[in-house]
């Protein structure tokens, strides 16, 4: 029998036991003058619970140890003695016998695999009984027991509800146990890249020369200051060359200048730009911007090392990516200063625009900086447009036409190109991954920290 | 008594009319003026910037959803073809069609109708579309007929009137060739469904995008799945009942960090938990679509929350009043609504899932797939894997395809989030 047809037949059964409980207890008699406890359907959960939830965990166990105890017993049979001794023919055979022996294969291309057959139908049968009987065994005793305990006294719902509490409490833990995957699988292979390279020459080396490892022993070179710098003037300096002067005089703009009705149409218009997937940016970054940049620099400023994949095409782009969310942190801080401020300074013979520089701005300018350093931590750990503009040479340049890598873009190349999961290629992207985790993290609580701040002293 | 205090402190006070504070004045107002110019100024910039990106991809890719057709005069009656109409009414329709042989019969239609290099004129899969043409209407093997096939990447080439930058001779003879096609009218260019029906092909001609729709449902399918309830689960436990311990705020801090760390960590978590330690299959749907579910729940949690916050607390007091339990409360009252609100929120933190690349391409999802996926477990690629992967290609007629593809992408991104903006405007409730 399937494991599939079982959890079928589990579930199948703990309807009929929800359906019948329920009946059960909304035929209770009042005992002793009581009425019941719980309502009927509460019932019905109880025994649901206690009927599935068991067998549930049980089937989940038994699937996943009872290939291992099949192919034990197969490898116990006469027709296994003439196995290779090598592993991963052995389980290239077995896998293959496995196969023929649910017919999802047809014929065999190994001999061996067509005499195991048998002994595989064989143990599979007997066990498939096995996981069955004690499936549908512990479903019944389980649920007979709940059963039993259906009486007008009986607080059924505290138990339910419990367990509902139970399964809340999972469902959040969920995020812990992510971010600890995160933490510990970045940490694990940081620590083994280690052990080859030495931390200090990974934080302040500046040659990058990872592909020398495929074809010989030689380490190659692991300095990561190129990669740190060219995600520092891509994301940190030339975005945010575009996106803070755009985004702040658009909040600027339709918080304190724009009719109604222009602000309900614009302020979505630009949210849109943070709606559009960023593969699509990188693309309009590398086929449309990058052309017309490297042309710009060569034809009008004379810069004659414009690369086609320069630092500004990437730069621009993902400084428009960033705009909204700029505009829309430097909006929710110029709201929050109270407009007493405000009307003051108009009431003195402020202009509109000497009040908002003079005033509103040098009062929201807490929440604007953590605005701009969350951007900053968005725009370094954005990879779809520089992995599509940017370039893969490591270069330790200033010059915004020439080509410069990323942290990200570096992380991509690494783990796409070999499939060998232990080179010191696949682990340096790992430590990559790590300085990103934690400068993203440092960043985001900064950032979080001083609009706080900020938030306190006007509330 | 202005006079008087004015000479009290010994000031005159200040003359609005003379020149110097009319120019003052006008300066003042200039510079005013001038700073709302330039908040204008970006506005414009920045929606002229979207209006670019997408007048770019539109006029880039209209051109991927059709297709340079040429007239093939296909005699089936005297090809080596012996199959019947009548026999492909039977069960083994599919081993018959398999088995003829389109292939030779394709190629000597189009010898016999444009020469010694007429294969050179059509798309290399382009037989395919007899045995389609066939298997929709079997009495075609009676008769005699012409069928329109996709034409070469050179033909399309010159179609577009594109003649390369080295302008070879061969493109050249390709193009007069076009102009000789054309004033016969043999040659067409039609909108074509097979865009949105066809696996991804190395041949841009006949590159379609059915496979990679079909790996973004699936990988969604599990991401939806998995978010949707534990997302929900957490928001309610920590709205509702988390007790305020230390555990608690640890679970706040760390969803809200999940929140702002980068995509392409979930994509290093995927390579080394799912596939290094648990060996699920590489590049299949069951993968990426639990990795983006990671990446989707805090954005779930965090709208969650907030719609659950908004449910005024009388509602919960009047409910526990009367004698609801605490579960009662949650799913007589809070939930149903605070849902508008939650699949709001579900809704855009999905859309975001849908337009990532970065952490797929981590964990394998950028292999070359031609056939669509039929499982979970099953190779496959997503719509933005597949953009990406033809903005690599170096064959100049996947630009208009990947454009083409960024269009369907968008639509779709368009109608997920107009989804959401109607939901909230049709059942928000202001308490």
């Amino acid at each position: 029998m399937s494991l599939f047809f079982l959890f079928a037949l589990v579930i199948g059964l703990t309807a009929i036991g929800w359906f019948t409980a329920r009946m059960r207890a909304a035929q209770l008699r009042p005992t002793d003058g009581f009425r019941a406890h719980s309502l009927p359907s509460y019932h019905g959960w109880y025994v649901a619970l206690w009927l599935g939830l068991p067998a549930l965990i049980f089937l989940a166990i038994w699937a996943i140890f009872s290939p291992g105890l099949i192919e034990q017993s197969v490898l116990a049979d006469p027709a296994a003695q003439v196995l290779p001794d090598s592993e991963i023919e052995r389980a290239a055979i077995l896998g293959e016998a496995r196969a023929l022996a649910d017919g999802s294969l047809g014929a065999a291309f190994n001999p061996e695999a067509e005499e195991l057959v048998p002994a595989y139908q064989q143990a599979s049968g007997f066990y498939g009984i096995i996981g069955t009987i004690a499936t549908l065994l512990l479903a019944f005793a389980c649920g007979a027991f709940a059963f039993l305990r259906v009486r007008p006294d009986f607080r059924a719902r505290n138990r339910v509800e419990r367990v509902v509490m139970w399964v809340l409490l999972i469902a959040s833990l969920i995020a812990i146990l992510t971010t600890v995957g995160i933490v510990a699988s970045l940490l694990f292979e940081t620590i083994r890249f280690f052990d080859r390279i030495s931390p200090i020459e990974f934080i302040f080396g500046t040659q990058w020369s990872p592909t020398s490892t495929t074809f010989s022993d030689d380490p190659g070179s692991f300095g990561a200051i190129p990669l740190f710098w060219g995600t520092i003037l891509i994301g940190a300096i030339i975005a945010m060359i575009v996106a803070i002067p755009l985004g702040l005089m658009s909040a600027v703009y339709l918080t304190q200048y724009a009719p109604a009705r222009v602000r309900s149409v614009m302020k979505p218009v630009l949210e849109i730009l943070a709606g559009v997937p960023t593969v699509v940016y990188g693309y309009f970054a590398a086929l449309t911007v990058a052309p017309a940049v490297r042309d710009f620099a060569v034809n009008v400023l004379g810069v004659s090392s414009a690369s086609s994949e320069s630092a500004m095409a990437a730069g621009v782009v993902m400084g428009v990516m960033i705009i909204p969310f700029v505009s829309s942190m430097a909006d929710d801080s110029l709201a929050a200063v109270p407009s007493a401020m405000r009307d003051g300074s108009l009431a003195m013979g402020a202009t509109n625009s000497e009040t908002i520089k003079k005033v509103l701005i040098p009062a929201a300018l807490p929440g604007i900086v953590g605005g701009v350093l969350l951007a900053v931590s968005r725009a370094i750990g954005e990879t779809m447009i520089v992995v599509m503009a940017a370039g893969l040479a490591a270069n330790l340049t200033a010059n915004p036409f020439e080509s410069v890598t990323t942290v990200t873009v570096q992380i991509v190349q690494l783990l796409t190109g070999d499939q060998e999961f232990d080179s010191s290629k696949t682990l340096a992207a790992f430590a990559l991954g790590l300085v990103l985790f934690i400068v993203t993290l440092l960043l985001n609580i900064i950032a979080l920290g001083v609009v706080k701040r900020f938030r306190e002293a006007y509330e | 008594m202005n006079a008087t205090t004015a000479s009290t402190d010994g000031r005159q006070p200040t003359d609005w009319k003379t020149d110097a504070m009319q120019r003052r004045i006008r300066a003042r107002y200039r510079a005013e003026k001038r700073f709302r110019f330039y908040g204008l100024a970006a506005v414009f910039l920045s929606a002229g910037f979207l209006a670019f990106l997408l007048f770019t991809m539109v006029s880039s890719g209209a051109r991927g959803f059709t297709q340079v057709q040429i007239a093939l005069p296909v005699d089936f009656a005297a090809s080596n073809i012996v199959i019947e109409p009548e026999q492909l009414d039977g069960n083994d329709r599919e081993q018959l069609l398999a088995l003829a042989d389109f292939q030779g019969l394709a190629q000597e239609s189009m010898v016999a109708a444009y020469g010694d290099d007429g294969q050179a004129l059509f798309s290399n899969g382009a037989w395919v579309q007899l045995r389609n043409a066939v298997s929709d209407d079997p009495t075609l093997l009676n008769r005699s007929e012409v069928i329109w096939m996709p034409a070469s990447t050179e033909i399309d080439f010159a179609a577009r009137g594109d003649a390369g930058e080295n302008q070879s001779e061969e493109r050249l003879a390709m193009m007069e060739r076009y102009q000789a096609l054309e004033e016969a009218g043999q040659v067409r260019s039609a909108l074509s469904w097979t865009f949105l029906t066809m696996g991804d092909s190395s041949d841009p001609t006949l590159a379609g995008i059915w496979g990679a729709l079909k790996g973004s449902l699936f990988t969604m399918l599990v991401t939806l799945a998995l978010a949707f309830p534990i997302g929900v689960l957490a928001a309610v436990y920590l709205e509702e009942y988390a007790p305020q311990n230390r555990w608690t705020d640890i679970i706040e801090v760390s969803i809200n960090n999940l929140a702002a760390v980068p995509s392409i960590i979930f994509g290093l978590l995927g390579l080394a938990i799912f596939l290094n330690t648990f060996h699920l299959p590489r590049s299949a749907a069951i993968v990426g679509g639990l990795t983006l579910a990671l990446m989707t729940m805090p954005v779930i949690v965090i709208a969650g929350r907030n719609a659950i916050k908004s449910v005024p607390p009388s509602i919960r007091d009047a409910a526990l009043g009367v004698g609801a339990s605490p579960v009662q409360v949650l799913t007589h009252h809070v939930l149903p609504l605070s849902l508008p609100g939650i699949l709001t929120g579900t809704i855009i933190g999905m859309s975001r899932a849908l337009g990532e690349t970065a952490p797929l391409l981590l964990i394998g999802m950028r292999a070359f797939v031609p056939s669509p996926p039929d499982g979970l477990t099953d190779p496959a690629t997503v719509l933005p894997v597949q953009i990406f992967l033809w903005s690599d290609e170096l064959n100049p007629g996947f630009v208009e395809k990947t454009s083409a593809a960024i269009i369907v992408l968008l639509v779709f991104l368009l109608v997920m989030n107009g989804l959401a903006i109607w939901l909230r405007n049709k059942y928000e409730q202001r308490w």
